[in-house]
């Protein structure tokens, strides 16, 4: 419901294990961005590319498992 | 606000409910009202009265260092059998050493002839420049200068063993060394002093009240009961160009570092009315790894120096004896030990094959340069001495550079690797292969690090500050 005083926002149900799933996600997301940049300041680049490439991965995994859970449900 | 049987939060609700959130949150972080003794940052507190710093929480103490000790079979060494001094010609022949020191000369000529990355002339100039600090005069019984209270008209200083050790762990920090440990020489620890120093001299025990040093003799009271071993830093990145002269530059920073620190510990408990004896020489006095490990400064490792849980093995080892009454502190347990057991990179990287591939320790040494009566991975002395001497021109260090162990500590996934090490050692295969994937071994480009912004001495000297 949406009038001049109140806003709504709306979340999808999903089971506690998809909650659960996500808050790994994003832990490790953190997790691996943070071991890239730390990784570039203590002068491994080898490590600080591998690490953002882990990065990387798991953020293409993470949209592209949105959009079809998205594409799914709805 | 209630619609279709569920509670709405309003605008203003929300707000009112972070506010208070956020008031609650601050306030419990907000000091005592009234003072204590104690009011630094919880990172930056003293854990105990002692003077220790904090310590990760996967490092343990215990009763016995996680190197198994003979102390029956365990004697007294003598330091002129390590390859360090006069040992390696000993061993090898004087003709055979001379030979390897004149091919030595001409190689680093050479080398700097042909511009050798690490080895052209402004690094060996860096490195000299460093050695002459490394070797300079240091003092069995001290300069003996600052002003006793004795002198100055005063009591000497007098405290509990507490108070005497957070005293002078703080102020050695200040003067630069990075982790400090007391061991407490008993019938046991007394075999780790050496019987003789690299210069020859008889270090003897003897009943008396003060410390003297004759031609022959450097004589140690009974009652100077409390031996004090500490560690200083070495610059990680600068160590990970080994084996190149940039590399074991700085070493020799450290050892410079460590005489330093000695002299001002000396006048300082002199000051204090209190005895401190030093290395008279480079390495001498006690056995350094082995005092450290039962300091728990850290554990013994396969390449036979001490590993701390901090710095790994990228620290020199530096002790003194005093009768100063302090609180010995015990060994730890950090997993390392037994990471080396399947690790093996050190070994594996070591171009003279000097370190021991045994998958268990032994009680066999290799030769006479070791102490039996301990159960490690014995090394081939003669090996890496040789190979430091005539291949390599420095005193290499790869094994060094390659442990795994050599880590900084600004990624968050190496404290937690190192918790996994410690705790859940069914991982070390898995962990020993994740360094080797992500090369923090590989030897960095030597010339690049005349370009590097590093921080003075290359070193952090904040790491021990922040808690894993």
């Amino acid at each position: 419901m949406d009038n001049d005083d109140y806003r709504l926002i709306r979340f999808m149900r999903r089971p506690w294990y998809e909650w659960a799933a996500w808050l790994l996600w994003v832990f490790l997301e953190i997790l691996f961005a943070q071991a890239a940049i730390a990784s570039s300041k203590e002068f491994e680049p080898r490590a600080a590319t591998l690490f953002w490439l882990m990065f990387g991965v798991l953020l293409l995994g993470g949209i592209t498992s949105y959009i079809i859970r998205r594409d799914r449900l709805l | 606000m209630v619609e279709k049987g569920r509670k709405l939060i309003t605008r203003r609700e929300f707000i009112r409910i972070a506010g208070i959130t956020a008031t609650s949150l601050a306030a419990n972080t907000l000091p005592a009202a009234s003072p204590t003794k104690n009011t630094a940052p919880p990172s930056q507190q003293l854990l105990s009265s002692t003077g220790k710093a904090p310590r990760p929480w996967w490092v343990k103490s215990v009763e016995k260092p996680t190197v198994e000790i003979d102390w029956d079979q365990l004697q007294r060494f003598d330091s002129r059998k390590t390859m360090r001094s006069s040992g390696f010609a000993a061993f090898i022949g004087q003709d055979e050493y001379d030979h390897l020191l004149r091919v030595a000369e001409e190689s680093e000529k050479q080398r700097i002839i042909n511009h050798t990355p690490g080895y052209t002339l402004k690094d060996q100039a860096l490195n000299a420049a460093q050695g002459l600090g490394a070797r300079g005069a240091r003092s069995f019984l001290g300069p003996q200068n600052a002003q006793t209270p004795h002198e100055r008209g005063v009591a000497p200083w007098s405290g509990s063993p507490e108070e005497a050790s957070r005293m002078l762990r703080v102020a050695m920090r200040h003067f630069g060394a990075a982790t400090i440990g007391f061991v407490e020489l008993n019938e046991q620890t007394r075999k780790l002093i050496y019987t003789h120093d690299p210069d020859g001299k008889e270090l003897v025990f003897q009943d008396t009240d003060q410390a003297s040093e004759t031609a022959t003799r450097r004589i140690i009271p009974n009652k100077a009961k409390w031996a004090i071993v500490y560690t200083v830093q070495m610059s990680i990145e600068t160590v990970k160009r080994a084996p190149t002269a940039i590399a074991e530059q700085t070493t020799l920073l450290s050892y410079s570092r460590g005489r330093d620190i000695q002299e001002k510990t000396q006048e300082f408990l002199r000051g204090l009315g209190y005895q401190c004896l030093g290395e008279a020489t480079s390495n001498a006095l006690a056995i350094a790894p082995a005092l450290g490990v039962m300091a728990g400064l850290g554990e013994l490792s396969r390449l036979n120096r001490m590993i701390t849980p901090e710095f790994g093995p990228m620290v020199r080892m530096f002790k003194m004896i005093t009768d100063l009454p302090l609180v010995p502190d015990q060994p730890i347990d950090a997993g390392i030990f037994d990471f080396c057991k399947s690790c093996k990179k050190c070994a594996e990287a070591c171009p003279s094959s000097a370190l021991s591939l045994s998958d268990e320790p032994s009680w066999e040494t290799e030769g006479p340069w070791s102490n039996p009566g301990h159960k490690a991975f014995f090394e081939n002395s003669v090996n890496c001495r040789t190979y430091m001497t005539e291949k390599a021109g420095t005193n290499c260090s790869i094994c060094f550079a390659v442990c795994p162990f050599s880590k900084k500590n600004k990624v968050w996934l190496h404290s937690w690797i190192k918790a996994g090490v410690a705790k859940l050692p069914f991982l070390d295969g898995f962990l020993r292969s994740m360094d080797d994937a992500f090369s923090y071994g590989a030897q960095k480009d030597p010339e690049q690090w005349w370009w590097q912004n590093l921080p003075e001495y290359g070193i952090d000297t904040e790491q021990t500050l922040r808690e894993d």
